[in-house]
């Protein structure tokens, strides 16, 4: 039978090919420290298929959906049309989540704070509410012509970062750390920081679904425990943890002599990680160390949890190996108010996130780390809650917009300076290049290297994969 | 059924050898779904292969030369080549080897083992009959004997207790209950005593609710809490009880439909409810339903069938012989419930009306008493009040003439003089000309009053506080924080008489004012509590007035003086700026009379009308004071009484008009497309005259349904040997992987039908196989040899499930709780993890009492945030059914056992337990190797642990300030008796060690 070797062999196959999980001396020589240097091991070539561009990811998702006709795909003709009954066949109640009676057309407001400036070499256009990234649009990588299926948050999630609009499946990080492993022995491949509430789509959003939870995205959390369970119980020194620890180890060899099960050695590798980790983390996590010419690029300060310390937080987990970075920025849900709310929401990611993409580049990692910047559907150019003709312009909102939006990539193999795909002269539909979301996920792999049909995981008598049946590596966007 | 593991001959076996490179490499295109069949050609049936299609040749049985299909998988041309090189399929030279022996030897299709109805075979012979306790052994055995190997040894006496108890309870053996099985020896008694256990069901609902993705929550955006858990009580109950599995079956699926339903059956019907529901506001409601229908279709089928129906919502499935018309004809039986939201009722609201159909539950034990004692002094009150209504006779008669006589000579209101006065807060005072106290000079924050007063009355029935305009207040009064909102709050006033020194409070009856602020009413101030009072907003800038009765009146004041403390602790300067106090002497109560009975007291009783006369009767109960009491005491019952709210669960309720199911193209609720029946798989046996889920559910355990019984015995069968016979437990279908011990499985299977679908008989029958009962020691060669175990010379070791894991460790530390059913509990778990799944609820209120340490089965589990440190173990989120939990082994699992507060109390609690009994170092760490292990500690693991204890306790020793920082752990709620705490530290210590062993995690 042709199936994944992996699948021949018994579960611990699995872990020795993740890393994290894996400390062990015994087991040292299993473990891929880094994929592209070790060709010659079996376990290496089933994640990669082919040399790989980018060799990390960091993964932004703004949760909620930002108004991308505001930040990245002008529409002179709508701006013009504002106020305007919008066209019939706009007006689709089982395509609308909120909007229930037909809509007004909405553009960008005529004012020099929501103006486009074309930028850079490129001549990209981005909005004014983001003039940090601007200086970055030679970096950016634009699609505009994203569509998905689902135009609700929870499923809409789901089917961008798993593929499926319901729950089970495993994340795209979890099919990363899958297929790549991890490049850190001290730090899990996947691990994910948030910003407000945790998405609708829960866990999920980073769950592992059918493959091995040590798959899963681990959330480093910037309130108590980076890590849950990180720190000793109160009372507890560093000294008494050692000995503890110790002695379980020298517990479990006795029982690993006279029983002999693997299982016991890997528990011990575990442990000796786990107390590792009890150093490594809080390292990890604490960015005063950091210079200040850094704090001011970012905007971070130290011991707050903000987007902008995870942007920095997510620097140095690349750079310490970690696989795959996943931010998850909450707030961009504007029902109303879009005007009024979206400045405020863009100005607390601009900075950090221009700061990332120079310092990334400043670093020379910015070449094989593939930064992703998306949200799970976009926004209507209709207007919600308020007519929208110009007498409430400041009630007015953007309902969810399944059709067509815009995300970018930068680094990591993609085209620098370039845009990908072309909406409509009023942004509802595609004129251009479409991406569906399977293709997008289909680009992120292939840019790891890893072929999206080729990824797969025998579940329920059916080989499984990010893609389902369906996805195109689109190479207009490849470098 | 052919031999699975048996090596290749030159007839190739079917269902091992071909079925599975046909259907990885061709049925994609060549197989059961129409939609995508290329050139007409299909290969998953003889007739298909040999017809051809567009290809006459296909496959000529005897003929490899001249069948196409052995033509096409050795082309050059890649545009000839099977399969077509963009499809990234490729054959292996052995596999196209044997697909031409296969064609060369008749091209033989056989049915997929799985769609034919189990039937016991014989018993095989085995040669080492001595070793073999039933029929399980000789499967098993002939086996290992084909293979050369035997079963191990028999575990030790310890070992295998532990194991059994593990398996069948989830929880380790006590020491005595160990003391007494290497006593007896007597293992069938021990297999009986705790297959009976109460704690037997709490173990295996575990198992069972992951398949029916029980939560206490929605799922989805907000995620809130829902009742659903009765019904996981009734898994508890129904595994206890050993409900024969067909009707353990038929009631969760269809209870409601059965004649005659009664409340337990219907919820078992809680099995179907358990899927999410998505509330979040832009989702269609009927979407939501067809997605409920969906997870509903598809969990029956893993459940029962052991089969992965998902594909074919969206096209014929491409392996499995069902069609998208299978699918629908299924889903038709679950069409029939109702909508489970609907478009908020406010349109601001961000969710949806949640309008699933609820049962109500009787009421609980406790609620049931509570109701009861409630009810009794409701009647007894009314009674009493009924009894007082009858207003008559002399003593209205005699009020009536006290009053009208009092009338004509009313008392009034006569102002104190102010004898002293003083703010505690700071400030001073003025007495003005009317006799008033107007504060004056800085304005406290808060306040309070201490005045003295004096009063020519001799008799005294009440007070009054006239809180007075002055046009030095600023907004004129009457409070003096604020110029816009000039209030004040008066939270209490108390009142005491004064002689000689000697203070004794007064009590009040009650207090009126002319105005109370909402929320402010003036019994407030008179009410002993803090935090009540009397405020005017927002009526500013006018005079007010409150009186007070008191409760005893005063006979007589001779020499004394009266103290009044008036309390304003709002903050801001919420005091009063102005105030007067004058006494009343009015033993009627004519001044505080409403102008309205007043009037009728003075027309003359033959004048009145009815409603007068009512009035009057309605004043005078009013103002006894036994009467108001009644009245109060009564509302407060009743509305205690309306609290006490039946529980509720979730339920399957059937439309009494079925919906007309059509197919879905591609699973879309807005493209219907052809209608369908009810009705069973076509490739599965047939149901006649199918018309409800009930039907379906009773097909679904009839005898000649060749799924359901393997399916079941199967995952029993993992969990004891940490694998199934058939190792996709989750799936028999054509990719599933082939039975190892076919005969067995179903020998398994027709036993557990039998025997009249009983459970527990089949568990015996595995627990009682020579088996299950050898040593798990993993010996190299064997290693070598079978490293999945498949053969089954050894028993498995493995680590136990989050819950097991829970619950071992309580019950080792002895915290376990015994106590079983009802709501979800909240142990301890790390502050903030809720909050962060949306909205402000529910909160997570960690229980500190016996609950924070009853079975994990009962912890309320939360699908955006299930309890951390059993999602470290592998616990699933229960979104969707789970038939197999992962088992990995992770450093986050380590940090969980090592520092989970939870976790750590329990070590706390362990060390108390061990040193209760004898001091003796070596005699200690034994008792907690029984109590952790069941067994007793080795030498080398004494010393191990020796050298621990003696590095901390001597630590200790010289630092006792770390004995109290250890001991002294808010997190703990557990209180250790042990007193000598340089010990209980250190053996903490310990504990946290013997807790966190690989063996203690291990059922092994």
């Amino acid at each position: 039978m042709n199936q994944n070797p992996f699948l021949t062999q018994n579960r611990r196959s699995f872990l020795q090919k993740s890393g994290f999980g894996f400390g062990s001396a015994a087991l040292a020589s299993l473990i891929n420290q880094d994929a592209a240097a070790a060709d010659d091991d079996p376990l290496v070539r089933l994640g990669l298929h082919h040399s790989p561009k980018a060799k990390r990811v960091i993964y932004i998702h703004m949760v909620g959906a930002p108004s991308h006709l505001d930040l990245f795909d002008f529409k002179p003709e709508l701006q013009k049309r504002t106020g305007e009954l919008c066209p019939d066949e706009f007006f689709d109640l089982n395509q609308l989540a909120f909007i229930r009676e037909q809509p007004n057309l909405l553009g960008t407001p005529k004012d020099e704070r929501f103006s486009f400036k074309k930028c850079g070499q490129s001549g990209t256009e981005i909005s004014n509410l983001l003039p940090n990234l601007q200086g970055m649009a030679d970096e950016m990588c634009f699609i505009k012509t994203l569509h998905t299926e689902q135009f609700n948050h929870a499923p809409a999630q789901m089917f961008a970062l798993t593929g499926f609009e319901r729950f089970g499946r495993p994340s795209i990080g979890s099919w990363t750390s899958y297929g790549l492993g991890s490049e850190n022995q001290n730090l899990p491949g996947f691990v994910v920081l948030i910003t407000g509430q945790v998405l609708g789509a829960g866990n999920s959003a980073f769950g592992s679904g059918f493959l091995p939870t040590i798959h899963q995205g681990v959330e480093f959390r910037s309130k108590g425990d980076p890590v849950l369970y990180l720190s000793n119980p109160d009372g507890v020194s560093h000294l008494d943890r050692k000995l503890v620890v110790d002695a379980v180890k020298d517990l479990n060899r006795v029982a690993f002599d006279d029983v002999g099960d693997p299982e016991i050695s890997t528990r011990i590798s575990q442990y000796e990680m786990a107390y590792r980790m009890q150093t490594s983390v809080p390292e990890l996590m604490d960015i005063k160390s950091e210079p200040t010419y850094i704090h001011e690029m970012y905007g971070t300060k130290p011991g707050e949890s903000s987007f902008a310390n995870n942007c920095l937080l997510a620097r140095r987990l690349v750079e310490r190996g970690v696989r795959f970075v996943q931010l998850f920025d909450q707030g961009w849900d504007h029902h109303g108010g879009v005007f009024e709310n979206l400045p405020k929401k863009a100005k607390q990611v601009d900075q950090p996130i221009a700061a990332l993409l120079k310092d990334l580049k400043e670093r020379g990692l910015l070449e094989d780390t593939l930064v992703v910047w998306n949200s799970e559907f976009g926004r209507t150019p209709m207007a919600q809650g308020a007519s929208g003709d110009g007498s409430k312009i400041s009630e007015a909102g953007r309902d969810h917009h399944k059709e067509a939006y815009t995300v970018w990539m930068a680094g990591g193999g993609t085209k620098r300076g370039h845009v990908y795909g072309e909406t409509d002269e009023l942004g509802y539909g595609i004129a251009k290049d479409p991406v569906h979301v399977h293709d997008f996920n289909a680009t992120v792999l292939h840019l790891l290297g890893v072929d999206h049909e080729r990824l797969t995981f025998r579940y329920q008598g059916r080989q499984f994969r990010l893609t389902d049946v369906h996805g195109e590596v689109k190479k207009g966007v490849l470098a | 059924m052919g031999q699975f593991l048996a090596a290749a001959e030159d007839t190739p076996d079917f269902n091992r050898e071909i079925r599975p490179i046909l259907a990885e490499n061709c049925f994609h295109c060549h197989g059961p779904d129409k939609k995508s069949r290329k050139s007409g050609l299909r290969l998953d049936t003889f007739e298909g292969a040999k017809n051809g299609g567009e290809f006459a040749e296909a496959v000529v049985p005897g003929k490899p030369e001249r069948s196409e299909l052995i033509a096409r998988i050795h082309s050059g041309d890649p545009d000839e080549l099977m399969p077509p090189p963009d499809s990234k399929r490729t054959l292996t030279s052995k596999e196209k080897e044997l697909l031409r022996k296969w064609i060369a030897s008749g091209a033989k299709y056989e049915e997929h083992w799985a769609w034919v109805a189990p039937v016991r075979g014989g018993i095989p012979k085995v040669q080492n009959l001595g070793s073999i306790n039933n029929s399980v052994d000789a499967y098993l055995l002939r086996r290992l004997e084909q293979e050369g190997l035997k079963f191990s040894e028999r575990a030790s006496a310890g070992n295998l207790l532990r194991r059994l108890s593990l398996d069948l309870i989830g929880l380790p053996p006590t020491p005595e209950e160990l003391e007494g099985f290497l006593k007896s020896e007597n293992y069938e008694l021990e297999v009986d005593r705790l297959l009976k256990s109460p704690r037997f069901g709490e173990r295996w609902a575990r198992h069972w609710l992951d398949l029916a993705r029980y939560a206490d929550s929605n799922g989805f955006q907000a995620d809130q809490l829902r009742p659903s858990w009765a019904y996981r009580d009734w898994v508890i109950n129904a595994l206890n009880e050993n409900m024969p599995y067909d009707q353990f079956t038929i009631e969760q699926l269809a209870g409601d439909l059965l004649p005659n339903s009664n409340l337990r059956q219907k919820i078992a019907t809680g099995f179907h409810r358990a899927v999410t529901c998505n509330v979040e506001a832009g989702v269609s409601p009927e979407g939501n339903r067809v997605n409920q229908v969906f997870d509903r279709v598809n969990t029956t089928a893993t459940v029962w069938l052991g089969i992965t129906l998902e594909c074919a919502q969206c096209h014929d499935h491409k392996f499995d012989p069902f069609s998208m018309k299978d699918y629908y004809s299924l889903f038709s039986f679950f069409n029939n419930t109702p909508l489970e939201v609907q478009l908020p009722s406010n349109k601001k609201d961000v969710s949806h009306d949640f309008i699933g159909p609820y049962l109500d539950l009787p009421l609980s034990p406790e609620q049931a008493e509570e109701a009861e004692k409630i009810d009794e002094e409701i009647a007894a009150l009314e009674r009493e009040r009924d009894e007082l209504s009858k207003v008559s006779g002399p003593k209205f008669q005699a009020w009536q003439e006290s009053v009208v006589a009092a009338l004509e000579n009313q008392p009034e209101w006569r102002p104190m003089t102010v004898k002293s006065f003083v703010s505690s807060g700071g400030g001073e005072y003025r007495i003005l000309e009317n006799g008033s106290v107007l504060l004056t000079g800085e304005v406290p924050d808060k306040t309070t009053y201490t005045g003295e007063f004096e009063t020519d009355l001799q008799s005294i029935t009440g007070f009054r506080l006239e809180t007075l305009t002055h046009p030095d207040l600023p907004g004129k009064g009457p409070g003096r924080g604020d110029v816009i909102r000039p209030n004040f709050v008066l939270h209490e006033l108390r009142v005491a008489i004064k002689k000689d020194g000697n203070e004794s409070q007064l009590k009040f009856q009650s207090a009126e004012a002319d105005f109370s602020q909402k929320n402010w009413d003036v019994a407030g101030a008179v009410d002993g509590k803090a935090k009540t009072g009397w405020a005017i907003s927002p009526q500013f800038g006018k005079p007010h007035f409150a009186t007070f009765r008191l409760d005893c009146p005063i006979e007589s004041l001779r020499e004394s003086s009266l103290v009044f403390w008036l309390d304003q602790n709002f903050g801001k300067g919420r005091v009063i700026g102005n105030l007067r106090l004058s006494a009343i002497s009015d033993p009627v109560g004519t001044a505080a009379l409403p102008q309205g009975v007043v009037s009728v007291l003075k027309k003359p009783e033959g004048k009145r009308n009815a409603k007068e006369t009512g009035k009057l009767k309605a004043y005078f109960l009013k103002s006894n004071v036994r009467f108001s009491t009644l009245e109060k005491r009564l509302a407060l019952l009743t509305k205690e009484r309306s609290t006490l709210k039946p529980d509720r669960t979730l339920v399957m309720v059937e439309l009494a008009k079925p919906r007309k199911t059509r197919i879905l193209k591609r699973g879309n609720f807005l493209a219907p497309d052809q209608l369908v029946m009810s009705a069973t798989p076509e490739r599965l046996p047939k149901l006649e005259k199918p018309s409800n889920r009930l039907d379906m559910a009773k097909w679904l355990v009839r005898r000649d349904n060749p799924l359901t019984a393997r399916v079941a015995v199967n995952r029993w069968w993992s969990e004891f040997f940490g694998g199934g016979i058939v190792a996709t437990l989750e799936d028999f279908g054509t990719q599933s992987e082939p039975p190892t011990h076919p005969e067995l499985l179903d020998w398994l299977a027709v036993e557990l039908m039998e025997s009249g679908w009983n459970m527990k008989h089949v568990l015996k029958a595995i627990v009682m196989s020579q088996a299950y009962q050898q040593s798990s020691r993993v010996a190299p060669e064997l290693l070598a040899k079978d490293p999945r175990n498949l053969f089954h010379a050894r028993a498995p070791r493995f680590r136990m499930d989050a819950e097991r894991l829970r619950d071992n460790a309580l019950e080792i530390s002895g915290l376990l709780s015994s106590k079983m059913y009802g709501k979800p509990i909240m142990p301890y778990q790390p502050n903030g993890l809720w909050r962060q799944t949306g909205r402000n609820e529910p909160k997570w209120e960690e229980q500190k009492d016996e609950n924070r340490w009853r079975r994990g089965v009962y912890i309320v589990y939360r699908r955006a945030a299930p309890y951390p440190s059993m999602v470290n173990f592998d616990a699933p989120d229960r979104s969707s059914c789970t038939v197999r939990r992962p088992l990995t082994n992770t450093p986050s699992q380590a940090l969980t056992m090592l520092n989970d507060p939870a976790y750590v109390e329990m070590a706390l609690a362990f060390a108390d337990r061990i040193l209760t009994g004898s001091g003796d170092v070596s005699k200690r760490v034994d008792y907690a190797f029984r109590l952790a292990l069941s067994r007793s500690a080795s030498p080398s693991e004494v010393t191990i642990l020796e050298e621990l204890i003696r590095d901390r306790s001597e630590y200790y020793r010289d630092h006792p300030v770390k004995v109290s920082a250890i001991l002294k752990n808010p997190k703990f709620f557990y209180k250790p008796n042990h007193k000598n705490l340089i010990e209980l530290a250190t053996w903490f210590h310990v504990a946290n060690v013997l807790l966190n062993l690989d063996e203690t995690l291990t059922r092994k």
